[in-house]
């Protein structure tokens, strides 16, 4: 069911000793949607992410998902071990059981499926971030948490990385909890921002965040100019090699 | 009994001893490279030399000493911090020295006969008896019995931390099993490899095989042949040139080491 609601969290607040790191969070997650969390740094953005996949289960104030909930996640921060010798296919069979077909089809679709008997400590960033996201989808996930995907990729593989990202959603029709530094570049694929500077900003369409007086406070007129622009090009899009695509939107 | 007897068991317990411990050493020794633990089975060796010390003078076998010392390590490391900050290389190494300097004072000040503390350092592997064989036996099972059912969760721990976490493995407890398990191990390998040389034979025949293992367990398998050839090298020359048998075995695996080395880079001059 398209729009189908997955996830409810309520009045969120999270602190790690005095610290305050989130302030009653509000915010839905729904099916086949994307939606992308900024802010600055520490922002409370990772913690936000933690919150939603469970990792952190201490907070005050109520997350309700749908049952049985299956969620991919992708950390900010993946220290892969060099000193083990590991294939791609066996990173992606780490934690469960998969087939030979499901394994080929989650590297297909990320677009890395010539990565799979390569061993992981040969791999680029932005191979290996390609090849983590394919796990994410593995196991057929309702909701993908991807905690900026595009750290330590250059700039058209970032580009890249989040077409893919909306390939992967139309395809798998979960939904898309997108963590990143760059709204510019995400812009056309996002449903809802959620703007993130402890208690949320402001959220919603990214046209409207980006003129949202606190977002302007946070991120400058500049960075709101930019996205504007893009969001003025918003029926078509760049493919890496610069030519143009038109794109249909809904 | 005559002389050809006597030798052949000796002997014959020798090659038991040090076949147990190549079986557990290899998986063990994979695992704790992977989780950069080689030097809190370093450590734990030191330190093992108090619990040593500790255990004749109450006057029971060194074994419950040593692995008396290194739970009480394991449980407090746990509690501060990971073991792989900075900090915690510092507090390992004041660990490590202070057991090894407090262990050979006790020994040192204990009544009666002089201990052999050469033996304790080095091994005394041609020396073993029956009961060491039972101990080494019993423990090698638990912690074959342990790996066997916790293997998937090691290997992803070993992997990412955060990946294992985030699906579903309670990560601390995982690895709090794991430090248990170097407890025990070092206590039982105390006997063959001596307190000082038990990381030698996790880390060398690992590295060996780290060259060309194209998977974990592949990486086990090969650390275990490798394992083997240098207790075979250890144990022949020790019983022909009267050397220590641990350093024999030490100085065995380093040599495969530099041949293996020597051999991929010919084969394959790119690896790394």
């Amino acid at each position: 069911m398209a729009n189908e609601l997955l996830l409810r969290a309520d009045d969120i607040s999270y602190s790690q000793g005095k610290r305050l790191i989130l302030d009653r969070v509000s915010f839905e997650l729904r099916r086949a949607q994307i939606t992308t969390v900024i802010g600055p740094n520490g922002a409370g953005k990772s913690t936000l992410t933690n919150v939603v996949t469970g990792l952190i289960d201490n907070y005050s104030g109520k997350v309700e998902r749908s049952p049985e909930l299956r969620i991919g996640y992708l950390p900010q921060k993946v220290y892969v071990n060099t000193l083990m010798p590991l294939s791609v296919e066996r990173l992606l069979r780490l934690t469960r059981q998969s087939s030979a077909a499901e394994i080929e089809q989650a590297l297909t679709q990320s677009e890395v499926a010539y990565l799979r008997h390569r061993q992981v400590r040969s791999l680029s960033e932005g191979e290996l971030k390609r090849v983590l996201l394919a796990r994410t989808t593995l196991g057929k996930p309702d909701l993908i948490v991807l905690d900026e995907p595009t750290a330590g990729v250059d700039v058209s593989g970032e580009i890249r990385m989040y077409q893919l990202i909306g390939e992967l959603r139309d395809q798998l029709q979960c939904a898309v909890l997108l963590v990143s530094h760059d709204l510019h570049l995400v812009m056309s694929q996002t449903d809802q921002v959620l703007c993130l500077n402890q208690h949320l900003c402001c959220s919603g369409l990214p046209e409207s965040v980006s003129q949202h007086p606190e977002y302007l406070a946070l991120f400058g007129r500049q960075a709101a100019e930019s996205i504007a622009v893009y969001a003025h090009h918003h029926d078509h899009e760049h493919d890496v090699s610069g030519a143009l695509e038109t794109h249909e939107h809904d | 009994m005559n002389m050809t007897e006597w030798l052949d068991d000796f002997l014959l317990r020798a090659i038991f001893a040090g076949l147990i411990m190549v079986v557990i050493a290899a998986p063990m020794g994979c695992l704790m490279v992977w989780q950069r633990l080689a030097f809190l089975s370093d450590t734990l060796g030191h330190a093992a030399v108090l619990g040593v010390g500790l255990g004749l003078m109450l006057q029971l076998a060194p074994i419950f000493g040593v692995l008396a010392v290194a739970l009480v390590i394991v449980f407090s490391l746990s509690r501060v911090s990971s073991f792989n900050s900075a900090l915690s290389e510092t507090t390992l190494a004041i660990i490590s020295h202070t057991g090894l300097a407090g262990g050979i004072i006790l020994v040192g000040l204990l009544p009666g006969p002089a201990v052999n503390l050469e033996a304790i350092l080095f091994g005394d592997l041609l020396a073993t008896t029956s009961a060491d064989l039972l101990n080494l036996l019993l423990t090698t099972a638990l912690l074959l019995v342990l790996l066997l059912r916790y293997w998937r969760a090691f290997v992803a721990v070993s992997v990412s931390r955060e990946i294992a976490q985030a699906e579903g493995i309670e990560v601390r407890r995982i690895q709090f099993l794991m430090y248990i398990m170097i407890a025990l191990l070092v206590a039982v390998m105390m006997k063959v490899m001596g307190v000082l040389l038990i990381a030698a034979m996790l880390v060398i025949p690992t590295t060996s095989a780290r060259l060309f293992s194209r998977s974990p367990e592949q990486m086990v398998y090969i650390s275990g042949l490798y394992g083997l050839a240098a207790l075979g090298g250890g144990i022949t020359s020790s019983f022909h040139f009267d050397w220590q048998t641990g350093p024999a075995i030490v100085v065995s695996a380093t040599l495969l080491l530099l041949l293996t080395l020597g051999i991929t880079r010919l084969v394959k001059p790119d690896l790394e």
